[in-house]
């Protein structure tokens, strides 16, 4: 159905010539990988430079899209974003809620990937509890939010057990309280994620080569030992790759904070990604909205960086 | 070395994003791609008849295949011009309008909600309606109203949800309250004591959700209208006199009595409909619209409406707050003429009281009278309370008024959560506000 | 992290036949470790207990963790089978009188609702057919060649997905409108790509990074191209990673929202989020018909993940031993 952007590399890279053993890599050789770099390359410049391009544009411009005459005016919007109060307290939410995230998505994740990688266990109990497991991945982000709206409802079945149990007096309103509101956001977000990094850690787990344990085992390496000795040098480029991925996502996670709290109750869970929106489609405000954009995207392709120069570190 | 990939690295990311700058540069004027190629491939059909967008919310709202029917019948009353209808969700239809007009693939004929008229009308999304109505020679005196932005009608409201109170009749009169309250004060005592009869009931609940911020328009606002108050002066925004200071006040003595439900801030207009369905508060300002749902989903509960509350001693009219299901027509349409008898049809005495019948609302033509009036006592209640009053929507018209209402809810919930004066709160609006006019 | 002198799996010593052709597939590496510990009679009783405790520590790991995941979906299937006036009833109830199945009769009874549950697959596993290829190609490319301007493609790639969605919205939207793919179904499968391209290049990447060099340049002296090593020989190995790409890729292109709304405007077009979303009226929601089709919208991706699951216990294994 895509066959203009995928259709021609796949020639490319199907003959690279047999003239293995000179010195110098053959010419074929040296194409070749960007021959299978070709599609995707197309297609990254077609629908994500080109876009993102126009959003750089926006951002130094003044009134963009609701006005028919916009003009120049550099870092005017950089300027006004930095300086606004509501700009740094959606960062530092953002911050608290990625950081936060991200490393119990990383916990859980690897926790149960080992729970369901242990020999412990029947083989068929590893499949019924990796289904139940993998469950809140299944769910697209409108019925997440509308399910833990639900349930944590003052009237809500949360209240109800913990009321029931004792160990809260009243219902408490858990997406409105001034104190929990980011917490409960952050918890729905781990729920909604870390069946994603379980997965592709239990595949990594399953890559790891059992002779290195055994090797482990017959030096006399203690569970721990061989945890911190094998498995996380093993899992370490999964890690850090999803780690970095997650980052950036959670970082812009926009619908799920928007249908639970909408950035409030005040400003406690306003991230970037719902003060950008406020300010496109509420103030009308595209040029600033795209600067906030542009500013993300620098600090992503710094991370990337790292990212990179890790990849690097590895080779 | 190492220091010297770490430079190199930050001369990479620099010239990255040099390099999307000088693609942005070169990227030709803003929507340069996006043009002339709108998606005007539709708009005639195989036979040579025209063919309209209608795109809107309304029709999940309707009962199945009822706006449908109406496009059918408008059909048959003019051949040679089809209707398609394009149907978004409520939530995403303000933003899917905005990026339609940037991208110039906005439907012919468009449903506004009056918060959004001021912005589209200044993208120059909409078309002017009053050359429209003086081209074909309508007569708009049928009209309830019009809105307006620069003296010109951009939009049309086909039908009006009134929001009166609502009051749970057993809660009531389980607090020893026995007829719903007239005045704040009189609301005020039955929502304490509602809320005093414990097993989670409360008297009064207030939808403050920053995602959907229409609750400062129905449940907060609408207090001052009843009431005969402004939050305007000369089209200006007034919102630290006395009766905007008055409402707000009033608010605040309810949240410190914890006569309010909890969640308020975080909670949207479709929980508090929930709330009251279940018989978990008093009273409630909300949309006739939900009488049905209310009887639908709990058939038990006995309720009545009434009038909104007003300052104790006041006589005056009340204003009774409205929401619209707008009409527009999309400045780009081919089809302007056509597009303007669709309008017209729907503005129509009869079509227009069958509209307002299957969606609970009140007619947008003052000679249609919707069926339900007849039919259903409580309806005929409202209906005189909106006889009575006058229609009162301020924020209607007004730019950014979606803006507008969540910076004045974000102040709300600072002094209603953490303290912050009154006056305070009202001068930090006024000065937001008085930016965006 | 920083300990220098372990090295990463397989780098270091590629993956013998004979080691993963021993254990039986189910067996997972550590069983192996155990049994073949020799175990003095003395210490095998304190053995047996410890294990004994450990797996009882795993249950109750397990049990935790299935509450903390399957509550809320029980609550969200319970809720489709509520009349919609239940939904809020105090106190919640997970079965109430009123138990129905109209909600699901509803949902199956709508054409244009079943038009969305086939729009939804034919999106999502479209993309997810062409992600793969396309992402597999690209991290052959990173694992096995050095070329100039690898680490900044490497950036461009992980880094300009930071751009939020909703602030590329308008652009992107214009751009489809004036590459004639708007509410088409190939316009939705190309963004939905190149949302999910970077993930599955950098984990594709990251997979074939932990299979040894080795592996395929053996593969390669036999006179074997680079593309026949990368399908015949690193491909089938990396299955399990694969699978989870694959997944992933699939639920995204599934329950992605914002943009299947703005690229689309027809009913014939639209997919189960979308649906969904419909369903979230401007006053009120249809609780029960929400979670109804969320639970079916779940179910089909939950068989597909039940049946993919022995890949990822047999997949290394089949994998190696073909080499």
């Amino acid at each position: 159905m895509s066959a203009p952007t995928s259709a021609p590399p796949i020639s490319a890279p199907v003959a690279p010539t047999p003239a293995a053993g000179r010195r110098r890599p053959p010419l074929a050789k040296r194409l070749a990988p960007y021959g299978y770099l070709a599609p995707v390359a197309a297609l990254m410049l077609v629908l994500m430079i080109l876009p993102i391009a126009v959003v750089i544009r926006y951002s130094v411009f003044d009134n963009v899209i609701i006005s028919p005459t916009s003009v120049l005016v550099g870092l005017k919007n950089y300027v006004t974003i930095f300086a606004d109060p509501l700009f740094r307290t959606a960062t530092r939410n953002t911050a608290v809620f990625t950081g936060v995230s991200v490393l119990a998505h990383l916990l859980l994740g690897l926790g149960f990937a080992m729970l369901l990688n242990s020999t412990l266990l029947g083989r068929r109990t590893k499949t019924v509890f990796r289904t139940i497991f993998v469950m809140p991945w299944l769910l697209t982000v409108a019925i997440i939010a509308i399910l833990w709206r639900l349930l944590l409802d003052p009237n809500g079945v949360v209240n109800y057990g913990l009321q029931s149990v004792g160990l809260i007096d009243g219902p408490v309103a858990w997406l409105s309280e001034l104190n929990l509101a980011l917490p409960a956001v952050t918890l729905i977000n781990i729920w909604a994620g870390y069946p994603f990094f379980m997965v592709s850690l239990l595949a990594g787990l399953q890559g790891i080569s059992s002779d290195l344990y055994e090797a482990a085992a017959v030096d006399g390496a203690s569970w721990w030992r061989r945890f911190v000795h094998v498995t996380l040098p093993s899992l370490r480029p999964i890690i850090i790759s999803m780690a970095l991925l997650d980052v950036i996502w959670t970082s812009q996670q926009f619908p799920l904070i928007w249908m639970t709290t909408g950035g409030g109750p005040l400003d406690r869970t306003e991230m970037l990604s719902t003060y950008t929106y406020k300010l496109a489609f509420s103030e009308y405000q595209f040029a600033q909205a795209s600067a906030g954009a542009v500013i993300m995207l620098v600090v992503a392709l710094v991370l990337a960086v790292f990212y990179v120069r890790q990849q690097r570190a590895r080779d | 070395m190492r220091a010297q990939s770490g430079a190199s690295r930050l001369v990479m990311v620099a010239g990255t994003v040099a390099a999307l700058s000088v693609v942005a540069a070169c990227g030709g004027g803003e929507g340069s791609p996006i043009g002339n190629a709108a998606g005007n491939d539709n708009t005639t059909a195989a036979d040579g008849s025209v063919v309209l967008e209608f795109s809107q919310w309304w029709e999940p709202e309707l009962p199945k295949g009822a706006l449908r029917g109406i496009m059918d019948d408008f059909e048959k009353a003019n051949p040679g011009v089809k209707v398609k209808l394009i149907s978004a969700p409520y939530a995403s239809t303000q933003q899917q309008t905005v990026a339609g007009a940037a991208s110039k693939t906005l439907a012919d004929i468009v449903g506004l909600d009056g918060a959004w008229v001021s912005d589209f009308a200044k993208q120059k999304a909409i078309a002017d309606l009053s050359t429209l109505i003086k081209d074909s020679g309508y007569d708009d005196s049928q009209l309830a109203s019009q809105i307006k932005v620069g003296g010109q009608t951009y939009m049309i409201p086909v039908v009006n949800f009134v929001y009166p109170m609502f009051s749970n009749d057993e809660l009531l009169s389980k607090a020893g309250v026995n007829a719903p309250p007239a005045t704040r004060t009189e609301f005020l005592e039955a929502a304490k004591k509602v809320t005093a009869t414990g097993n989670g009931a409360y008297g009064w609940v207030l939808p403050l959700a920053q995602d959907a911020p229409n609750g400062i328009q129905n449940d907060v606002m609408s207090w001052a209208w009843a009431s005969g108050g402004s939050m305007l002066k000369d089209g200006k925004p007034d919102v630290t006199n006395a009766a905007v200071t008055g409402v707000v006040t009033f608010v605040k003595q309810l949240w410190d009595a914890k006569a309010i439900a909890p969640g308020a801030l975080t909670m949207k207009e479709q929980d508090k409909v929930e709330q009251f369905t279940n018989g978990r508060v008093g009273m409630m300002i909300d949309s006739l619209a939900h009488i049905n749902l209310i009887r639908e989903n709990n058939p038990k509960l006995k309720f009545s409406i009434s009038a909104i509350p007003s300052e104790d001693g006041y006589t005056g009219k009340r204003g009774m707050p409205y929401a619209s299901w707008g009409i527009g027509v999309s400045d780009t349409s081919p089809h302007k003429a056509e597009a303007f008898k669709l309008v017209q049809y729907l503005m129509s005495k009869d079509v227009n009281s069958k509209l307002s019948s299957v969606a609970n609302a009140f007619p947008g033509n003052t000679k249609s009278v919707p069926d339900f009036v007849k039919s259903d006592a409580m309806f005929k209640t409202a209906f005189d309370i909106w006889n009575k009053g006058v229609p009162a929507n301020e924020f209607t018209g007004l730019p950014t008024a979606e803006d507008l209402m969540r910076s004045f809810d974000v102040q709300l919930q600072e002094t209603l959560a953490n303290n912050q004066p009154i006056q305070t709160s009202l001068a930090n609006v006024q000065a937001d506000w008085s930016s965006k006019f | 992290m920083t300990n220098p002198t372990l090295t990463p799996a397989g780098s270091s010593r590629p993956p013998t036949p004979e080691a993963h052709t021993a254990p039986a597939t189910e067996t997972t590496p550590m069983r192996t470790v155990e049994s073949r510990v020799p175990a003095a009679p003395g210490r095998r009783m304190s053995a047996r207990t410890k294990r004994l405790l450990l797996r009882t520590g795993a249950f109750i790991g397990l049990f935790l963790g299935a509450c903390f995941a399957g509550l809320p979906i029980l609550w969200m299937v319970s809720s489709s089978f509520k009349d919609n006036s239940e939904i809020f009833a105090w106190p919640p109830k997970l079965i109430t009188e009123n138990f129905s199945l109209a909600a699901y009769t509803s949902v199956f009874s709508d054409p244009v609702k079943l038009r969305f549950f086939a729009n939804s697959y034919i999106v999502a596993i479209s993309v997810t057919v062409l992600t793969l290829f396309v992402a597999i190609l690209a991290a052959y490319a990173f694992s096995r060649y050095q070329f100039r301007g690898k680490a900044a493609v490497n950036v461009v790639i992980v880094g300009i997905q930071a751009v939020p969605p909703i602030t590329l919205l308008i652009p992107y939207f214009g751009l489809i409108v004036a590459l004639r793919l708007y509410n088409s179904y190939q316009g939705l499968i190309l963004t939905y790509m190149v949302f999910t391209l970077p993930y599955a290049i950098v984990m594709m990447t990251g997979y074939f990074n932990t299979l040894p060099r080795e592996l395929d340049e053996a593969a390669r002296v036999d006179g074997t191209s680079s593309f026949g090593a990368l399908w015949r020989i690193l491909v089938p190995i990396s299955l399990p990673g694969i699978v989870s790409v694959a997944v992933y890729t699939f639920m995204i292109a599934w329950n992605e929202y914002l943009f299947a709304l703005t690229l689309t405007r027809t009913d014939n077009m639209r997919t189960v989020p979308i649906g969904i979303q419909l369903l979230m009226g401007q006053h009120s929601y249809e609780w029960s018909e929400m979670m109804a089709m969320s639970v079916l919208g779940s179910i089909p991706v939950l068989v597909l993940f039940v049946f993919f699951q022995k890949f990822f216990i047999g997949g290394m294994t089949a994998g190696a031993v073909k080499s």
